[in-house]
């Protein structure tokens, strides 16, 4: 196209406010908590004159802090134990919606409906209707069943990460069925004709072609996995009850979020040390998906 | 004849698939047994949710709950501050992304692939990272507690998902219709309010819903730029209710609370899940 005056014009006028929101919401501040993350600044708003280089310190006392460690081990469980139910549950829902059931269409969006609401009318949903001790859905079912499970607090103890963690699932799992579903229907149906002529069973179909051709969706949805365990927040805020302890699950944003903003019973705060966190999480990602695409090679279905 | 047996296949078809009904359909039950119960909870009082008597109705139905959440609980704030924040970044990002999406898919010029890739990058960047030089930015400029703030960051956190969405939409109609037009010696920019915002309505709907949605749902943001109860968004709200509850015992109140917070979003869904599927599985990204 001819690029005169008029046509320069209209891109600048065009491109302008997107390039600036860009900027202001996402550049300057990625730049700006990577360059805290260097310094000692207590506040958040704190002018950078008062800042003090202090180099690695900051990571080096993450890495020393208790509460912190807590807070990794518990992401490294949800985004192991969760990413594997997660992604295998998505992945045989996605193969039994495309293997010609009726109803298709209700059932996806049945299960994808907890993607759509509100994560805080959700948790609350799982907490007294599934959860709660005295009239929720688990202890009819073990009180029905006869069992001494009918007892337990699902919410705290050992049973607090669990119910978290399955509640937590529950809902991821039909994003990733829609994931998989469009990468299963994009393989060519004369591969499966041909195979199935050549004799091969159903599940050998899935596992000798469904599955390594879908390297390439597989290895997005373990990148979106990864960002969305490194923003777990709501869940875990949702899951802390005022008595009891909330070390079960703590995430490092919910840790962030305590040491920059502060919360009841801990005033001490240190942002510098936050968007080190902020940083460190930002790292994960970005790890996860180089060593992904370094030893996953991509495919024929693109997603 | 011929139509019976053609049926009777389809029959021993899905009895085949049988087990994979079996599994999809408990889970879909679950879901739907979940939601109804908390319907069905919200209209009744707590003594009879305690029990376990939610479904019986023994003391008929309690439409005061509702009544209650919406007034005594201030979910009627919460609800029309995130209605506000919705609305108007969902309208805002996309008044600011069309134009570039437009730009971008259509002009070769220098910088248009570092946009684009850097676009791209920004949707995976987790809010923890630009919520610190956000929130110092808005106390040094005396803006803590504005509405405005948080929609125009609401806005700017759409922009990279519009423009990459509307982009591929854009790149994927037609030129002719320009080049016809701008034969006929239209300007460049009328081409674009008159002939390419029409065309590329089906996509700006599609991801209007979904920044929509996801503002709605939005719970991070909110908490920490509209802390205030006269901000709060239905997320937080909520979440203050629930806390509330545990000192009053009004399960009843809770939970007609939580049904008027996912109405709108379910009822989007239920009217528009074909778009809103299709809209994930083609654009992909975003949860």
């Amino acid at each position: 196209m001819l690029q005169n005056k008029q046509t320069k014009q209209m891109i600048f006028c065009f491109m302008a406010p997107a390039v600036a929101f860009f900027l202001l919401i996402y550049l300057y501040p990625v730049a700006r908590t990577v360059a805290m993350s260097f310094f000692h600044a207590e506040g958040m708003s704190d002018a950078v004159k008062t800042w003090e280089w202090c180099g690695l310190e900051n990571y080096l006392t993450l890495f020393k802090t208790s509460i912190f460690l807590d807070s990794m081990k518990n992401m490294l469980k949800i985004w192991i134990y969760g990413g594997v139910i997660t992604m295998v549950i998505a992945m045989l829902f996605a193969a039994i919606l495309t293997s010609g059931v009726k109803f298709r269409g209700f059932y996806r969006a049945v299960i994808y409906i907890p993607n759509i609401i509100n994560a805080v009318a959700m948790a609350t949903m799982w907490i007294s209707a599934i959860f709660n001790k005295r009239f929720g859905f688990l202890h009819n079912l073990f009180e029905f069943f006869g069992s001494d499970l009918a007892k337990m607090d699902y919410l705290s103890g050992t049973a607090k990460f669990w119910s978290l963690l399955v509640a937590f699932c529950f809902g991821s799992v039909g994003y990733y069925m829609l994931i998989y579903m469009s990468g299963i229907e994009r393989i060519s149906g004369d591969i499966y004709e041909a195979a199935t002529i050549d004799g091969a069973s159903k599940a050998q179909q899935f596992f000798r072609i469904t599955l390594p051709l879908l390297r390439g969706v597989i290895k997005n949805c373990i990148v979106f996995w990864t960002i969305g365990t490194v923003g777990f927040f709501v869940w875990s805020q949702m899951w802390s009850a005022p008595l009891a302890s909330d070390l079960p699950t703590i995430t490092p944003f919910v840790y962030m979020y305590t040491i920059t903003f502060g919360t009841q019973g801990n005033t001490e705060r240190n942002a510098s040390l936050g968007a080190t966190v902020g940083v460190l999480m930002t790292l994960i990602v970005l790890l996860v998906f180089f060593v992904l695409n370094r030893f996953v090679k991509d495919d024929d279905v693109e997603f | 004849m011929k139509r019976n047996s053609a049926s009777h296949l389809e029959l021993k078809k899905q009895m085949r698939l049988l087990p994979g009904h079996l599994i999809v359909g408990l889970w879909c039950l679950f879901t739907i047994g979940m939601l109804a119960w908390i319907a069905a909870a919200s209209l009744s009082t707590s003594p009879e949710i305690m029990r376990g008597d939610a479904l019986k109705f023994e003391t008929g139905f309690h439409f005061e709950n509702y009544v209650k959440a919406w007034g005594a609980n201030n979910i009627s704030v919460f609800f029309m501050n995130s209605l506000l924040y919705a609305t108007s970044a969902m309208v805002g990002s996309l008044l600011v992304s069309a134009p570039a999406a437009y730009i971008l898919s259509r002009f070769v010029f220098k910088g248009n692939n570092v946009i684009r890739s850097s676009f791209v990058m920004a949707m995976s960047v987790p809010h923890i990272m630009i919520v610190l030089p956000l929130f110092s930015l808005t106390t040094q400029m005396a803006l803590t507690g504005n509405k405005l703030v948080l929609i125009l960051i609401y806005i700017g956190m759409q922009v990279p998902y519009t423009t990459t969405f509307l982009t591929t939409f854009f790149g994927n109609l037609s030129r002719g219709y320009e080049e016809a037009a701008s034969i006929d010696g239209c300007p460049p920019m009328k081409i674009f309010w008159k002939i390419m915002m029409p065309l590329a309505q089906p996509g700006m709907v599609t991801v209007g819903i979904f920044n929509f949605m996801s503002i709605w749902n939005e719970y991070f943001l909110s908490l920490i730029f509209a802390s205030s109860e006269k901000n709060m968004s239905v997320g937080p709200g909520l979440k203050s209710v629930l806390t509330a509850m545990q000192y009053t015992g009004d399960w009843g109140g809770l939970f007609a609370a939580v049904v008027i917070v996912f109405l709108p979003t379910l009822l989007l869904f239920i009217c528009l899940s074909k778009t809103i599927i299709g809209g994930i599985t083609a654009g992909g990204m975003k949860g």
